[in-house]
């Protein structure tokens, strides 16, 4: 599937026979810068995370060897419970709600019109933006008194008395899911339009001949050849969702009442409260369940298997 | 036909809905900042247009806003060029060269794109505390570009695999060496993948906020993300006015960016996810 491995593989045998061995070494040398600050600045870190949590590491308190004891409180622990159960659900809804918009966004962009450049960008503003700002941004249209979702609830007389967005943990978790939904629906929209755009046109013509509505067409040709891409979609934006932090932070802080802290949010409060011990324990756990699905992403894309 | 007539409405009627769902949020942050009042909307007083909000967040010299956005550009703009500078000879080795295990790298880096920074930042925080680097460009410029190099990598190979290798043959013939085939020949030829990989890579800088939150501390090197989101009223309430007129200025440059190179982030952002 693609530009990337489509063009590689003819190309990349024949070059290869020019290849002297000091040119070996120099393709290595390279690749080096970029090992390098991958190396020291994320797998460092991330193995340092792993030796943390097995350490008791408070601040102003002596630095000790703990085994599994961060792990065995994190058992007992209700807060952590609940930041998994929230990282979970919040997953579970938002990434299927974003797929479906997405798809439906990809659907109308691929359509030709005259302004769909500048549809294309406008779509694309909410994706770009930083999330601090577009998590300010939803705080004020969830504000009690005055914000614009309850100015609309009110004039479509949709409720008589304002809904308390953020005061409740049902209202929060609604909100985060529509923020959510409102910032990355872009991107999940963007690669679909490139996965429709793959789709032959041909296959439109022929259903046309056959006369398939445009449901059919939908689902008998669009759908199917969709799905390696969608699935892409799927596996990039499950794992993205699993480590949200930005926008929790900023529009609901986590609360009320802890019900909204994200498992990356439940692991920093421990770090900025000074005990890195259990903090780095709780980032663990998080680090397994994304570095799982990654390796399900990688085997499931196929990627850069038409290389080898 | 009338079919045909239905899909046609139907596609204007989303289309609009698309818009609106997209851009009425920024509306209202943009009618907020420039508003007297954050009621505006239910307050009998209505809409009375200012620039008092925009005057105090440039000119109020406590909330920084000015100092936060040069850091912003600085850390993001020095990110956005350190990654084009690595990923692009990493991707030219792994597109000409056929190096053994080169797949296995690329895979190796993409898994590591994954990675939640969570499970990065309280260990980078304990390091840059003692090298004493808390509080400095550096603290932020580094992990960002370790953090963007492998969609970078992954955008450029890409580009560079289009570029057709006689090109390189041809130089190689001239006695050129590897590195001034890169220059010379490959980044002319793909500057536009160049210059989509490093616009994206400065967008993501610019938006990070966890790192940014860790590892800066005060108005030397602290970004605009961190600003907005500990932004704090005086008295409890916050003032909406001021901080929509800080996101409406701070998204302004991003907007403009987006709509003068749609095309570019969108080919950058489906190189990098799809290889459509």
């Amino acid at each position: 599937m693609g530009a990337l491995s489509g063009n590689l593989s003819p190309r990349g045998p024949a070059v290869a026979e020019e290849l002297t061995r000091g040119e070996f070494a120099r393709g290595y040398a390279f690749l080096l810068p970029l090992a390098v600050f991958v190396a020291v600045f994320i797998i460092v870190p991330v193995i340092g995370t792993f030796a943390g949590s097995l350490m008791q590491d408070v601040t102003f308190l002596p630095k000790r060897f703990a085994g599994a004891e961060n792990y065995r409180a994190m058992l007992s622990d209700p807060g952590f419970w609940q930041a998994l159960r929230f990282t979970c659900l919040f997953t579970l809804v938002s990434v299927p709600l974003e797929l479906f918009l997405g798809l439906l966004f990809a659907l109308l962009l691929a359509r030709p019109s005259p302004a769909r450049g500048l549809l294309r960008a406008c779509v694309l503003i909410p994706w770009a933006i930083p999330a601090a700002v577009s998590g300010r941004l939803f705080q004020l249209i969830y504000n009690y008194h005055y914000g614009l979702a309850n100015y609309l609830m009110g004039t479509f007389g949709l409720t008589d008395l304002p809904v308390s967005w953020l005061g409740t943990p049902a209202g929060a978790f609604v909100s985060l899911v529509a923020a959510d939904a409102w910032k990355t629906t872009p991107f999940v929209a963007i690669i679909l339009l490139a996965g429709l755009a793959g789709i032959s046109q041909d296959l439109y013509l022929q259903a046309e001949i056959d006369r398939a509505g445009f449901v059919c067409r939908f689902t008998r040709v669009t759908l199917p050849l969709l799905s390696p891409v969608l699935v892409v979609a799927l596996l990039f934006r499950t794992i993205d969702a699993l480590r949200v932090f930005d926008l929790v932070f900023v529009l609901t802080g986590g609360g009320p009442g802890g019900s909204t802290t994200s498992l990356s949010l439940y692991g920093y409060n421990y770090f900025l409260g000074g005990d890195f011990g259990y903090g780095s324990a709780v980032s663990v756990v998080l680090f397994l369940i994304a570095f799982g699905l990654s390796v399900l992403y990688v085997r499931v894309g196929k990627f850069g298997r038409e290389l080898a | 036909m009338s079919e045909e007539r239905q899909v046609r409405t139907l596609h204007l009627a989303g289309a609009l809905g698309m818009t609106i769902f997209s851009l009425g949020p920024i509306l209202y942050m943009a009618l907020t900042a420039a508003s007297r009042r954050p009621d505006f909307l239910s307050h009998a007083a209505g809409f009375e247009f200012t620039v008092a909000h925009f005057d105090s967040v440039l000119r109020t010299a406590s909330l920084h806003f000015p100092e936060y956005l040069r850091n912003s550009i600085v850390v993001s703009g020095a990110s956005a060029a350190l990654c084009v500078s690595i990923a692009s000879p990493a991707a030219y080795a792994v597109t000409r060269l056929s190096l053994p295990g080169r797949v296995f790298f690329l895979l190796s880096v993409l898994a590591v794109s994954m990675f939640p920074p969570v499970s990065m930042v309280g260990y980078l925080f304990q390091v840059m505390g003692k090298l004493g680097w808390i509080n400095t460009y550096q603290a932020l410029v580094l992990p960002y570009t370790a953090w963007i190099l492998p969609l970078s990598l992954w955008i450029l190979t890409s580009y560079f695999a289009q570029v057709p290798a006689d090109l390189d043959r041809a130089a190689l013939i001239d006695g050129c060496s590897r590195l001034t085939i890169l220059r010379k020949v490959i980044f002319p030829v793909a500057a536009p993948g160049i210059f989509s990989t490093a616009l994206l890579a400065f967008i993501i800088a610019f938006n990070e906020l966890l790192f940014a939150m860790m590892l800066s501390t005060d108005h030397a090197a602290r970004t605009v993300p961190v600003g907005i989101a500990l932004f704090e009223g005086l008295h409890g309430e916050i003032p909406w006015g001021v901080v929509m007129a800080a996101s409406i200025l701070t998204t302004i440059p991003v907007i403009l960016l987006t709509l003068v190179f749609q095309r570019r982030i969108i080919q950058g952002l489906t190189r990098g996810a799809v290889k459509g």
